[in-house]
């Protein structure tokens, strides 16, 4: 029985924050990240993909359910997203207040009150399913006046995108203080939280992600706004270019993810397929399809897809060359066939670099110009400064993002911005920890909610009580 | 501050694991024995106060006229007409405190966490607690718990354990995927070298996903009700070994191969001739009680024991019961399975076994509680449950809630000790008890019905399909591609809810013909292979063979099953293949060993050394981890380099003066 304590024993939070009860919650395209300052991973994490159930019960005709659990074949059943796509903000906000209560007030639940009756289950014990969370935000709105709204007690610090419009902005602080009760509130840009997180205040913050690529350049914990750069290159986009890329394929590559496939029989590499598929006996929502194809996407794009390190471009003469005479890497579908892949998986990526690299698209919306690659859009973003900030910013560029995860992102980047921008000092700063890397501004957001001297910087419920949702222009700036 | 944590003596801490049924719990980490308590994790509302009670109470007249002079004064009384009742089986308006393993109840909580530690422990202040933790329980939950344990108890350490955690504790893998199917909740959690790395559950935040053991009681009870068979016969029958989740074949319908109806039907004939035979191994297994009949008749009042739910007396069997009280509760209910096992054995040899049969029989032991009524008594109230205190003066001691009793009659659900039976062959219902004195009994049926296929159907596809994702889902999810496969290796079935024959071996060959990813020809003899690997020659020493090789007979080659990985192909599918010739300052992305999974899917191999546990299986392994932790964080003096650890792993009541109920969200063994 020598066995020693374990890691597990180690504090979560490794930041020795202040003890401050904030909450933080850092909503993207892809995910939604909810969780208590001063922990160094987002507690509940769920897409920002949410179902929509057909029910004839429902006033609506369909009832929503979030959670990466419920995403799974079944009748009547469609995959939607409350962000946009384009901008990575807030698209539904009906649904967007129904995916936060879910993860905040349910999930996390900071406050529990043994006395409030609607809370504490001695009321909902019939049913025996307990309480969702829409009735009971709902209920909660409803005796607004004299029921304790949930938050009362947790300030909470929500990120937006850089580009995030005031309607948008004063319509979460509404929230936050109106239905939820919260007694302070802040809205910080996400490369300002990325930022924190990697222990800067001014830095050059690229953000790759998966339904958007932004550079943005912050400076003493502020962003310039006109240094703003954003494309769709990231991880959706990614995708395409497989999609694209195993179309072209010979023979073509069919997607199969795995809801289809009853079992797998191995077969040679290159050979069809022998699976088992399964039998559904309803028809599927399109939509739930292109999710599981996404996920399917996703596993390709950890396993395979490589960036070419550099120097110079891929398509440099000789360089596919040497690609093709090294070990590929194999994939093998859920529906068991496989393939090895060598130069196509660097290729796919190359696009992220140059434009011309790029496989066809379906859209003429999803091709990039020059202007949307990312070298360009780092450029663009530092002639939109200052000359005199320019060094310092490029000797402490943040690389954030879960796309950034991509092999050899970060040594291709380097290799770029040392072509672009000789004789100056370059220096990445990428976290080491696959979840640092994710949840950057989420940690970010952690951090800077957590911290004693941040006390004085949030709006509190009477400063909005005076000034009106108004009051989040003025002061997050 | 580590020195001022004293050590504490095993014998004195006390291991609370609440689930959303059964409590287990035990005072002593002394010996890693199963749980010596097992409580129904629920409470009831006291009818005139607010409070909570632990056993259902009810008020009633009092038989003063059927009760003899030792019985009254040895009842409790509060008034003239009325005496209070505990029933201990009755569940009626129970309070269940954690619903899909989130406490909905927490005050309900509270005052049975209160009820525990009143039960078992002896003195207050040298006893620390260690107290499992659900995943679903949140952070404000963990506070007022240990508020309520610093304020309303003498308690002098907290230790707040996760589940997932306690599991591992248990069987001692570093890395491993921790399956917890449970009542009505099932949790999939990742630990990675002692951290949890990822976990995905079905619980109380999918309301109307249903996962957990309920589902398949519910299930059967929907495929037999027309049977006339109710949900506590579906729940037997589904713990019986009966019920078997047959092995996985993609090819067939459902994927199971039902037996085949020749076979099915020969087997019924074989069957029918011996079924009176049947009853006999068992019979001789739960020993003694064979006098039914006369003990149904006997009136004489027994002692003590008589109280203890289901349990009849008579005559003969008293020394019986009064040597099987000194047994502890876990003895019994082991002994009880073994009786089962052996029961199944004896059925085994003579026919084909169950997986083959059409048809089976099952022995359904019902537990009849009847009133019977003597014109005397005026007005025995009408319950459906157990023996009250009426006419034996010592009921009402028995009463006393002594930790003993409290295991049996926790243990009830499960067919209890199988002490006292009454064996009633073959009868659709017993015969009324002819006995004539205001009494309630309880006495054992057995029926013997016979079930068909609906013992293997019972458990749909979607039940194991439902699993076998959330395992392939929250494995995948584990951000560091390099963890991964460690995960895969070591998976561990904990909870009850996993105990169904077959059901572990099922999810996993699901999990192996779907998402196992093969080796692939692609690499074979090919240049691909690592350059650090021999290619293989000619001459044969050096071909590639498959681990399982060994086991073959000479000369035949091992197929290329799923199961039996070759491990050069393995390495070259899997191996970390670097670009040479290109920049290697990839210091952030080195550690990724950028490859697919999973490349092998395997169950965890269970510690041997713990020969109780061996023998009753590590479903509560969470138990035996709590256990494990209580000994380590309380008990062990740690060497220098650990005593912060040790510190961090349990709230003190130093540490909880100094800075109050937040102190948990560190001082605990939690993610």
């Amino acid at each position: 029985m020598a066995q020693p304590l374990t890691t597990a024993s180690v504090p979560t939070d490794i930041y020795g924050g202040d003890e401050v009860s904030a909450l933080v919650l850092d909503a993207g395209y892809c995910q939604t990240r909810a969780g208590f300052a001063g922990e160094d991973v987002p507690k509940s994490v769920l897409p920002s993909f949410y179902g929509s159930i057909k029910d004839t019960n429902a006033a609506s005709g369909s009832r929503n359910v979030f959670g990466e659990d419920y995403i799974f074949a079944r009748p009547d059943f469609e995959v939607k997203n409350y962000m946009s796509r384009t901008e990575s903000v807030v698209e539904d906000w009906d649904t967007a207040v129904q995916v936060w209560e879910s993860m905040l007030l349910d999930r996390l639940q900071p406050e529990r009150r043994q006395t409030q009756p609607s809370k504490n289950g001695l009321n909902d014990g019939a049913d025996g399913e307990g309480d969702v969370s829409m009735e009971d935000a709902a209920a909660s709105a409803e005796n607004a006046e004299n029921a304790e709204k949930p938050l009362a007690e947790s300030p909470l610090l929500m990120t937006e995108a850089p580009w995030n419009q005031g309607k948008a902005r004063e319509k979460a602080i509404e929230i936050a203080m109106e239905n939820w009760g919260c007694p302070a509130f802040w809205l910080s840009r996400t490369p300002v939280c990325a930022a924190f997180a990697a222990g800067k205040a001014s830095a050059l913050v690229v953000d790759v992600g998966g339904a958007n690529t932004s550079v943005t350049a912050v400076h003493d914990g502020m962003i310039l706004k006109r240094s703003i750069q954003k494309s769709h290159v990231g991880g959706i986009w990614l995708s395409n270019q497989i999609r694209s890329m195993f179309d072209s394929n010979d023979p073509k590559i069919e997607v199969r993810p795995s809801y289809m496939i009853e079992s797998k029989v191995p077969v040679d590499a290159g050979a069809p397929s022998q699976a088992i598929l399964r039998k559904l006996n309803y028809e599927l929502h399109p939509s739930f399809r292109a999710y599981e194809d996404e996920r399917l996407l996703t596993e390709y794009k950890e396993s395979v897809v490589e960036v070419w390190r550099g120097p110079g471009r891929y398509s440099n003469p000789g360089n596919e060359e040497l690609v093709k005479t090294q070990p590929g890497r194999i994939f093998e579908m859920p529906d068991g066939s496989n393939q090895m892949w060598r130069e196509q998986r660097f290729r796919v990526s190359e696009g992220m670099w140059d434009e011309t690299a790029q496989l066809p698209t379906a859209s003429e919306e999803e091709r990039i110009t020059k202007a949307q690659t990312v070298p360009e859009l780092i450029r663009a973003c530092l002639n939109a400064v200052d000359v005199d900030l320019r060094p310092n910013l490029l000797g402490n560029i943040v690389v954030t993002g879960g796309t950034s995860l991509l092999n050899g992102f970060n040594d291709r980047l380097n290799n770029e911005l040392m072509a672009m921008y000789p004789g100056m000092r370059v220096k990445l700063h990428a976290a080491g920890l696959t979840t640092e890397r994710r949840f950057g501004a989420w940690i970010g957001g952690s951090i800077l909610a957590s911290l004693g001297t941040f006390h004085q910087m949030w709006i509190s419920k009477k400063e909005y009580e005076e000034n009106g949702a108004g009051i989040v222009e003025k002061r997050c700036k | 501050m580590s020195g001022q944590q004293g050590k504490w003596k095993e014998e004195q801490v006390l291991v609370i694991c609440p689930g959303s049924q059964t409590t287990l719990a035990q005072l002593g980490c002394n010996e890693l024995t199963l749980p010596s308590h097992r409580l129904p994790t629920r409470m009831f509302k006291d009818p005139d106060t607010d409070d909570y009670l632990p056993y259902h109470t009810y008020k009633r007249k009092k038989a003063t006229a059927a009760a003899n002079g030792g019985g009254d004064a040895a009842k409790p009384e509060d008034d003239d007409e009325f005496e209070y009742v505990e029933d201990r089986d009755s569940s009626e308006g129970a309070i269940y405190p954690i619903q899909k393993g989130r406490i909905v109840n927490m005050s309900a909580f509270l005052a049975f966490l209160d009820h525990v530690h009143q039960l078992l422990t002896t003195s207050y202040h040298n006893t620390p607690i260690v107290l499992m933790a659900s995943p679903q329980w949140t952070r404000g939950d963990n506070e007022i718990i240990a508020r309520f344990i610093f304020e309303k108890t003498k308690t002098p350490a907290l230790c707040l354990m996760h589940s997932a955690f306690a599991a591992q504790y248990g069987l001692k893998w570093l890395n491993m995927t921790v399956v917890d199917i449970g009542y009505e909740k099932m949790d999939v959690s990742c630990v990675w070298d002692s951290n949890l790395v990822a976990h995905k559950s079905l619980d109380y935040f999918t309301p109307d996903l249903e996962a957990g053991g309920n589902v398949l009681t519910k299930q059967l009870h929907r495929l037999l009700k027309d049977k006339g068979f109710t949900l506590d016969m579906c729940e037997q029958l589904k713990k019986s070994p009966l019920a078997e989740v047959l092995p996985y074949v993609a090819t067939a319908k459902n994927c199971m191969e039902l037996p085949d109806e020749d076979v099915a039907a020969e087997a019924s004939a074989q069957f029918a001739v011996e079924a009176p035979k049947i009853n006999e191994p068992t019979i001789a297994a739960s020993s003694t009680a064979v006098d039914g009949e006369n003990g149904i008749d006997d009136k004489v009042a027994d002692e003590g024991v008589l109280d203890v739910a289901n349990i009849v007396t008579s005559g003969n069997t008293r020394e019986f019961l009064a040597k099987k009280e000194k047994e502890k509760a876990e003895r019994a209910k082991a002994k009880h399975r073994k009786a089962q096992e052996a029961e199944a054995a004896a059925n085994r040899p003579a026919r084909l076994p169950n997986a083959k049969r059409k048809t089976s029989l099952f022995h359904y032991e019902e537990t009849v509680h009847e009133d019977v009524q003597v014109p005397l008594s005026n007005g025995a109230p009408k319950t459906e449950t157990v023996a009250p205190p009426a006419t034996n003066g010592d009921g009402a001691a028995a009463a006393e809630p002594t930790p003993k009793l409290e295991g049996d009659a926790a243990a009830a659900p499960a067919p209890p000790a199988p002490t006292a039976e009454t064996v009633t062959d073959v009868l659709p219902f017993a015969p009324e008890a002819t006995s004539s004195v205001t009494e309630r009994r309880t006495k054992r049926i057995r029926k013997d019905i016979e079930v068909g296929l609906e013992r293997f159907l019972f458990v749909d596809r979607e039940y194991i399909d439902q699993i076998a994702r959330l395992i392939y889902s929250t494995v995948q999810s584990i951000p560091e591609l390099s963890k991964r496969p460690d995960c895969w290796n070591n998976i561990v079935f904990v909870g009850n809810g996993s105990r169904l024959r077959g059901l572990k071996e099922n999810v996993l060959q699901t999990l192996i013909s779907r998402y196992l990813i093969s080796p692939s020809t692609a690499t074979m003899f090919t240049s691909e292979l690592p350059s650090n690997m021999a290619t293989p020659t000619g001459t044969g020493s050096q071909t590639p063979t498959g681990s399982t090789s060994g086991s073959l007979p000479l000369g035949q080659m091992p197929l290329p099953t799923t199961s039996s990985v070759n491990p050069l192909l393995q390495a070259a599918t899997t191996a970390s293949l670097g670009v040479p010739g290109t920049a290697t300052a990839d210091a952030h992305a080195s550690h990724q060993s950028h490859a697919q999974t999973p490349t092998s899917i395997k169950m965890a191999q269970l510690p041997n050394y713990l020969q109780d546990w061996s023998k009753a299986g590590y479903e509560e392994a969470h138990f035996l981890g709590a256990l494990v932790a209580g000994r380590l964080v309380y008990c062990v003096h740690p060497g220098n380099d650990m005593a912060d650890a040790q510190r961090l792993s349990s709230l003190s009541r130093v540490d909880y003066n100094e800075h109050g109920p937040k102190a948990i969200r560190k001082h605990c063994l939690m993610p």
